[in-house]
């Protein structure tokens, strides 16, 4: 009887300000990186938000999303060539000319970010822990292949949302030798020895196409990485700031770097004879 | 990409001229099932303001203005953009975050932020260190990708050796760890005034060279007075130029010490 | 996603249909839900004092241009502490009405058995204050704004805190809350709100500030909403609420010593023909 009445007698307010639910989470003391999303109460939650953050539909969206830009990487007889640029722009506002690009998965793996800065730094996170959970699984370290299928089937589920990613899984495994993946938000995955990657892809495209050999020296993969790279920086305003640069090999990524495009910009016209398009002159 | 392949009728088939300008819907479409909830409502609102974070060798600064607008009116003089995170028991690392943009979010941010670190301590029996709340608060922030925050956060602490630690964050939580970063209405007139006199940007060492010998200025660990000046000037000259900016100066100075509060009166025209 | 240079990695048109900018303004579409105010009030005017704050609304609730109900009354008395000003929809503020009623009676429960159990904690201490209400709402507000679904009012609460200072503050539909010395919402915001900052600039100024000094503010400031807000009345309630006198709610007060003396020398805005 008492359940009765306080079933009738319960106010209607009873789901009015925060709900337990909400408050039962935070009080998890691991909250796993979880998948349940907020979404906006809207018939269309996908067009809301784009309507909210699209910045080249509308400059003046209100809220506009860190994007990130020219990434490549090539595969090459030393291993695997990765370098990025380090700009993220926010409509035509350069939100920061520093970002680390280049997201180490594990020692052996690395993942590029281009796209929505947030999404790339979150589900390449989310990748890492699954990687790391294969690992405890099954004793030995996950391929390339797999790691970027969770990556891609995971995207691909989220298809239509708003998503923005356009990401290379870098890394080489024994059984695999090296690996190099594209994934996108569109649920694209590639395979391929050559990716060029964001706004200034083409310009990146362009240098690479025209030096890349198979059989390049490491040195001169590493000097090819950073030119392109620079060519993306020159001719594209989306792109800029460092040149981060990596080198997967059998035994793990190596970090060549993480420099300014000013000297390198200077020095590659001023020592050889490149840019010519650009005086040199200083008054 | 993989929507060419769909067969989905294209309207005006797939554009490949760089002229090509994206079509805007003005007019709303027609209703869709009905019961299902439309849209109708703007659930941001830009309270206005600035904040700005610097950190240095052994301690780190988060400022902001008091000032809360909608519109052109002015809101309150006094609504602080600053909060505590963690509480104040005595060996909690101190933790500081600022939230600019729709206050509302912001507020309900921090209070997620601050409940999530005094239960781990709580859970733990340790405090949460600022590296991981810092990326428990971009998995906030991330949370809410589809339905974002309208906000732009920049977290504050000291770091495991003690040198002072600076994340700034985007509406959706990519996040970085930066050496100074300016947020909200004025980022725009502060963050290259911070560039040119915290990294020095622009700024060559004199008598280095002439032309392309001249050599760059390298930053380094800027004294607590000259980064509290900084502060200062940063903000009475956004005063100056925006409108959404003034009132006063709210200061957490963090160090081993815990949270120093400084305020201090701004232009209120 | 577009994988063209120019707009690389934004969406694309033919997969996320056209741009839809209707998203970002209010009012459009088919509503489910209040997604605008139909019988509202206007403005809500409050300023603290020395020991309190006033509070005041006209009784008027409009239905767009008409003067429709001329005896609503948008102030609420929470308990001897807290004094609500309802300002937008009227029958958002009712529902707001019926769930503070039965939060009263809840709190009343529970703070009566408290307030019991320990001898030294007394009947006030254990009831909400001005500003746990004021938390409290804001959390509804937000609530409802996060679901889309808001309550579309203003609301002020003003009254004493958990220490007995006064207490003001406001809450919106967008779940934004700020405080101030002085606050109001709607056109008040931009008439009356300058008056009461004559008089309390900051909250240094309120301790100087007498009880008469922020009553005859706040009546002026109602008259002058009288003069210039087309959706006001000339009937309006007024609340005080002190440490001493708890809360005086004076509901039907007439506007007193009006001049349209200023009337005569409008012109309009348009031809002018006279």
């Amino acid at each position: 009887m008492d359940a009765l009445v306080a079933q009738y007698s319960r106010p209607a307010f009873a789901d009015e300000a925060a709900v337990s639910d909400d408050q039962l989470e935070l009080a998890q003391s691991m909250p796993p990186l979880s998948l349940k999303f907020a979404l906006p109460p809207v018939a269309q939650p996908s067009s809301w938000l784009r309507s909210m953050t699209d910045d080249y539909s509308n400059p003046n969206c209100p809220i506009k999303i860190a994007h990130g830009t020219t990434t490549l990487a090539f595969r090459f007889q030393g291993g695997i060539i990765v370098a990025t640029d380090s700009r993220a722009t926010a409509g035509n506002w350069i939100a920061s000319q520093t970002v680390k690009k280049v997201i180490e998965i594990n020692k052996c793996l690395l993942g590029t970010m281009a796209g929505g800065a947030a999404d790339c730094q979150y589900w390449l996170a989310y990748l890492g822990m699954q990687c790391r959970l294969h690992e405890l699984r099954h004793k030995r370290r996950i391929s390339v292949a797999a790691a970027s299928k969770i990556l891609a089937n995971l995207v691909y589920s989220y298809k239509g949302m708003g998503l923005s990613m356009g990401t290379m899984c870098a890394g080489v495994t024994p059984q695999e030798g090296p690996a190099l993946y594209y994934i996108d938000s569109d649920g694209t995955r590639l395979a391929g020895n050559l990716f060029c990657v964001g706004s200034g892809q083409t310009f990146a495209y362009g240098v690479l196409d025209a030096e890349y050999r198979y059989d390049l020296t490491d040195q001169e993969a590493l000097e090819l990485g950073s030119r392109s790279i620079l060519a993306a920086t020159h001719r594209d305003a989306f792109s800029g700031g460092f040149i981060n640069l990596y080198h997967v090999k059998e035994d793990g990524w190596v970090k060549h770097g993480f420099n300014d495009t000013n000297p390198i910009f200077w020095r590659t016209k001023l020592e050889k004879g490149e840019f010519s398009n650009v005086t040199a002159d200083i008054e | 990409m993989g929507s060419i392949f769909q067969g989905a009728p294209i309207p005006e088939g797939p554009g490949y001229s760089f002229r090509e300008t994206p079509a805007v819907r003005q007019a709303p479409g027609p209703s869709s099932a009905a019961g299902e909830r439309q849209h109708g409502f703007y659930p941001y609102t830009d309270n206005g303001g600035s904040t700005l974070g610097i950190s240095g060798a052994d301690f780190a600064i988060l400022a902001g203005d008091t000032r809360s607008t909608s519109g052109y009116n002015i809101n309150t003089r006094y609504a602080p953009k600053l909060y505590k995170i963690g509480g104040d028991a005595p060996d909690t690392p101190p933790i500081a975050l600022s939230v600019v943009g729709f206050a509302a979010d912001g507020a309900a941010l921090a209070e997620r932020l601050d409940t999530i670190v005094k239960m781990y301590r709580y859970q733990h029996g340790k405090p949460m260190g600022v590296a991981a709340c810092a990326q428990r608060l971009s998995h906030l922030l991330y949370m809410k990708r589809f339905f974002p925050f309208y906000v732009a956060a920049i977290l504050a602490g000291l770091d495991e050796s003690g040198r002072g630690a600076l994340y700034s964050y985007d509406p959706v939580g990519s996040y970085e760890r930066e050496q100074c970063r300016a947020g909200g209405a004025a980022a725009s007139l502060i963050m290259p005034f911070l560039d040119n006199q915290v990294n020095f940007k622009n700024q060559n060492v004199p008598g280095s060279g002439q032309g392309h010998a001249l050599e760059p200025r390298k930053p380094y660990d800027l004294p607590r007075g000259t980064v509290e000046e900084l502060v200062q000037d940063a903000f009475t000259s956004a005063v100056e130029r925006h409108i959404e900016v003034g009132d006063g100066l709210q200061m957490m100075i963090i160090t081993r010490d815990g949270i120093e509060e400084v305020y201090r009166d701004l232009k209120k025209d | 996603m577009n994988h063209f240079p120019q707009a690389w990695g934004r969406p694309r048109d033919d997969v996320y249909g056209a741009y839809d900018a209707s998203y970002l303004h209010d009012q459009n579409g088919p509503k489910a839900h209040t997604q605008s105010p139909i019988v509202t009030g206007t403005s809500v005017v409050a300023m603290k004092f020395k020991d309190g704050v006033v509070i005041a609304t006209d009784n008027l609730a409009s239905y767009g241009a008409l003067a429709r109900f001329t005896n609503v009354k948008r102030l609420r008395q929470f308990n001897t502490r807290a004094v609500l000003g309802f300002g937008g929809d009227v029958s958002d503020m009712q529902y707001l009405d019926r769930l503070l009623s039965s939060l009263s009676i809840r709190e009343n429960y529970s703070a009566y058995a408290s307030s019991a159990d320990s001898a030294d904690a007394t009947e006030a201490s254990a009831e909400l204050n001005a500003k746990n209400l004021h938390t409290y709402l804001s959390k509804v507000m937000y609530k409802r704004r996060s679901d889309f679904n808001p309550l579309w009012n203003a609301i002020l609460v003003a009254g004493l805190d958990g220490d007995g200072k006064p207490f003001l503050a406001s809450a919106d539909l967008l779940g934004s809350t700020f405080s101030a010395p002085s606050l109001a919402t709607g056109f008040g915001a931009h008439l009356a709100q300058p008056m009461m900052r004559r008089v309390v600039p900051n909250e240094a100024a309120v301790a100087n500030t007498t009880r008469e000094m922020a009553e005859k503010a706040v009546r002026d400031a109602m008259k002058v909403l009288f003069y210039r807000d087309a959706r006001s009345m000339d009937r309006y309630s007024i609340a005080i609420v002190s440490k001493e006198g708890g809360v005086e709610m004076m509901e039907d007060e007439q506007l007193e010593g009006q001049s349209w003396a200023f009337a005569d020398r409008i012109r309009g805005y348009g031809t002018q023909v006279n």
